[in-house]
């Protein structure tokens, strides 16, 4: 109980000295407190940032593997030569039937076929991205339609003139009457508003049209209709651009398919490609990638935050010192009356831990303010967690505690003969 | 009467370099309880380093200082701490009080190192500071004192713990005269209630105010005078 009541005393009484000299104090804890705002700050943007990136990669769906074709960035000039201007890339239905036979695990295989089409109403019209592909696309890309239906196999077969839109694309050209139903021209040909979808994931069906408009029909129609070419027209006449599969989704059973499938996928197809004209994204894999970033940032403003720590707690180690040459008398007369070296220690070890802390916590402060204003000024998405705030303030508590170390124990260390006469 | 201190055969030598040089060659003296005790000598006699010793504040080289019932030249850093804290109480020249605490805390210095809780402190200290006739002061800081106040204050914390021994280190030495004859009333106000005290000074007339008086020379006793003794003779 003595001890009890000591050490309340002897924490007391650092107390008291900081409220004595509080300028000096404040002053002092500055270090500490910008310290562990500024590293608040950097966590906190850097969790936000690759919280959105972690977010894109999800919507991709982390069970799936996605291949999909890309222009070779110098095939413009090579290819109009030898294929009388015909730009021929990308995956083709041979690819899809090798993964199919042989990718190990795989749920649904999907094929996409994208282009760029007018859609057209009476009186409106603006340019959709039109993804024409299979039944089974909504459960790859985890969609839902709000109101009617998505395709169905019956669609699919029968290369019904169906389609499903998105909300933006409904409001934009059905803005009071139900567009279920009704016809849309997708360049010359009619189709029927069968659903409407609330929105498709960027990261896996691409931009779209002018306002993020897209339109989804049935694969089948969409080669019945508009073939396989794509034809653009640019100054001095058109190019035309033959991309036979324009993305493969494959959905696998489990985490281990994916990766194992993402590593048969990429022999597969890069044995029947000459050029680089396809790229696979595993979403596992970037995600994994990311977190591994993530880690490597967090480090990296954890190590200048140390830094600026350490240089904090210089500062707290001089003040400390400076305060011990001051007291020297008062701790002659401590130990005089039946201080022990480790309550000297302890004084002095809580006058220094104080100061950090408290400057920790008013570093927690600004911190908080930080990200939120980082958020408004900068659009940016911040992110806060538990471990953004303590762990800068364990490391400031740390600090006070090394740097009060030294000071404390040469305070102990004097002879109490010795600091009695000190002037 | 009981003794409260012996010292037998007690050495105390400082090595400087290679040379050693010694401040007490082999002082052996007791005092009882009770007992008002001068201490006298020229500077470098070695009254300075006794004074140390007795209080706990030194180890002797050699020989054994019995302190009550406790062989204490042998202590550890942290056994010395806790007799002074429990046994001694000390009175400096310059009072050293602390600045940043009010007269109270000085008062309780001691008896928070004792561990001893807030509540338990206050009541007893503040009769000590009413004793010292400072009651009225208890929360005012040390410089809003006159050194007569401070010394009194000084006297008030030395008693704090109910010492064995009274140490004194030249208490009137920055006083005034009319403030010293205050507080050597105070000392003999003290020792009439049965306190043994032991002081350190250089002035005749401080010392006619003790029973006995001890002189140092070259690190040795000279002269030991009980004054009962001395009109006796």
């Amino acid at each position: 109980m003595k001890a009890v009541h000591k050490a309340a005393d002897i924490i007391g009484l650092g107390l008291h000295s900081l409220v004595v000299h509080l300028g000096r104090s404040a002053l002092t804890a500055l270090g500490i407190v910008f310290a562990v705002w500024s590293v608040i700050a950097m966590l906190a943007i850097n969790e936000g940032f690759s919280y959105e990136a972690q977010q894109a990669l999800r919507e991709l769906g982390s069970d799936n593997i996605i291949i999909e074709s890309a222009k070779p960035p110098d095939m413009e000039s090579k290819a109009s030569q030898d294929s009388g201007g015909i730009l021929r890339y990308g995956l083709l239905h041979a690819d899809v039937r090798r993964l199919r036979g042989n990718v190990p695990g795989i749920r649904r295989c999907v094929t996409v076929h994208r282009t760029i089409k007018y859609g057209y109403r009476p009186g409106r019209n603006l340019r959709v991205s039109v993804i024409a592909t299979e039944p089974t696309y909504a459960d790859v890309a985890r969609i839902e339609t709000t109101r009617g239906r998505f395709l169905s196999a019956a669609d699919l077969i029968r290369q019904k003139a169906h389609c499903v839109i998105t909300e933006s694309l409904a409001r934009r050209l059905f803005p009071v009457e139900d567009p279920l139903g009704k016809t849309l021209r997708l360049g010359e040909e009619p189709f029927t508003v069968i659903g409407v979808l609330a929105k498709l994931p960027p990261a896996l069906a691409g931009e779209g049209g002018e306002m993020g408009s897209h339109v989804i029909i049935p694969i089948t129609s969409g080669k019945m209709r508009f073939g396989e070419y794509t034809i653009m027209f640019g100054t001095g006449g058109g190019t035309a651009e033959l991309v036979e599969v324009s993305q493969i989704i494959l959905q696998m059973d489990d985490e281990k398919a994916v990766l194992h499938g993402a590593n048969i996928s990429r022999h597969l197809i890069g044995r029947f490609h000459e050029q680089e004209d396809y790229e696979i994204k595993v979403p596992l894999e970037l995600i994994e990638q990311q977190k591994k970033q993530r880690r490597l940032w967090n480090i990296m403003f954890l190590t200048i935050a140390s830094i600026s720590l350490v240089v904090g707690g210089i500062g707290i180690m001089n003040i400390m010192l400076a305060s011990v040459t001051e007291r020297t008398r008062e701790i002659g007369v401590r130990r005089a009356l039946g201080a022990k070296r480790r309550d000297i220690v302890t004084q002095f070890l809580v006058e220094s831990v104080t100061l950090t802390t408290v400057g920790g916590l008013i570093g927690i402060g600004i911190g908080l303010l930080v990200p939120s204003l980082v958020e408004w000024m900068l659009k940016l998405r911040t992110i806060v967690s538990a471990a953004t705030l303590l762990l800068p303030l364990g490391m400031a508590i740390a600090v006070g505690l090394v740097a009060g170390l030294y000071p404390a124990f040469r305070a102990a260390r004097l002879d109490p003969i010795v600091a009695l006469r000190h002037e | 009467m009981t003794e409260l201190v012996r010292l037998d055969n007690l050495w105390k030598v400082y090595y400087v370099g290679t040379t050693s040089v010694p401040a007490l060659r082999g002082v052996s003296l007791t005092i009882r309880e009770g007992e008002y005790v001068a201490v006298m000598g020229p500077s470098g006699s070695g009254k300075s380093t006794l004074l140390n010793v007795l209080g706990c504040l030194d180890r002797p080289t050699g020989g054994h200082y019995w302190l009550g019932d406790r062989d204490v030249s042998l202590l550890s850093d942290n056994q010395l701490s806790d007799v002074r804290n429990e046994r001694i109480g000390f009175v400096f020249q310059s009072f050293n009080l602390i600045q940043q605490l009010t007269i109270l805390q000085n008062i309780e210095v001691p008896l928070f190192y004792q561990g001893l809780p807030r509540r338990e402190r206050h009541p007893w200290s503040r009769r000590l500071a009413e004793m010292v006739g400072l009651g009225d002061r208890m929360h005012h800081r040390p410089r809003e004192l006159s050194g007569g106040q401070q010394q009194r204050v000084a006297i008030a914390r030395a008693l704090a713990n109910d010492p064995l021994i009274l140490l004194a280190d030249e208490p009137t030495g920055n006083l005034d005269t009319a403030t010293s004859t205050e507080i050597l009333a105070l000392f003999d106000e003290l020792h009439s209630r049965g306190r043994t005290i032991i002081m350190v000074t250089h002035e005749e007339h401080v010392a006619a105010h003790t029973q006995r008086t001890i002189r140092l020379r070259d690190g040795g006793i000279e002269s030991d005078v009980h004054k009962g003794a001395e009109a006796r003779a």
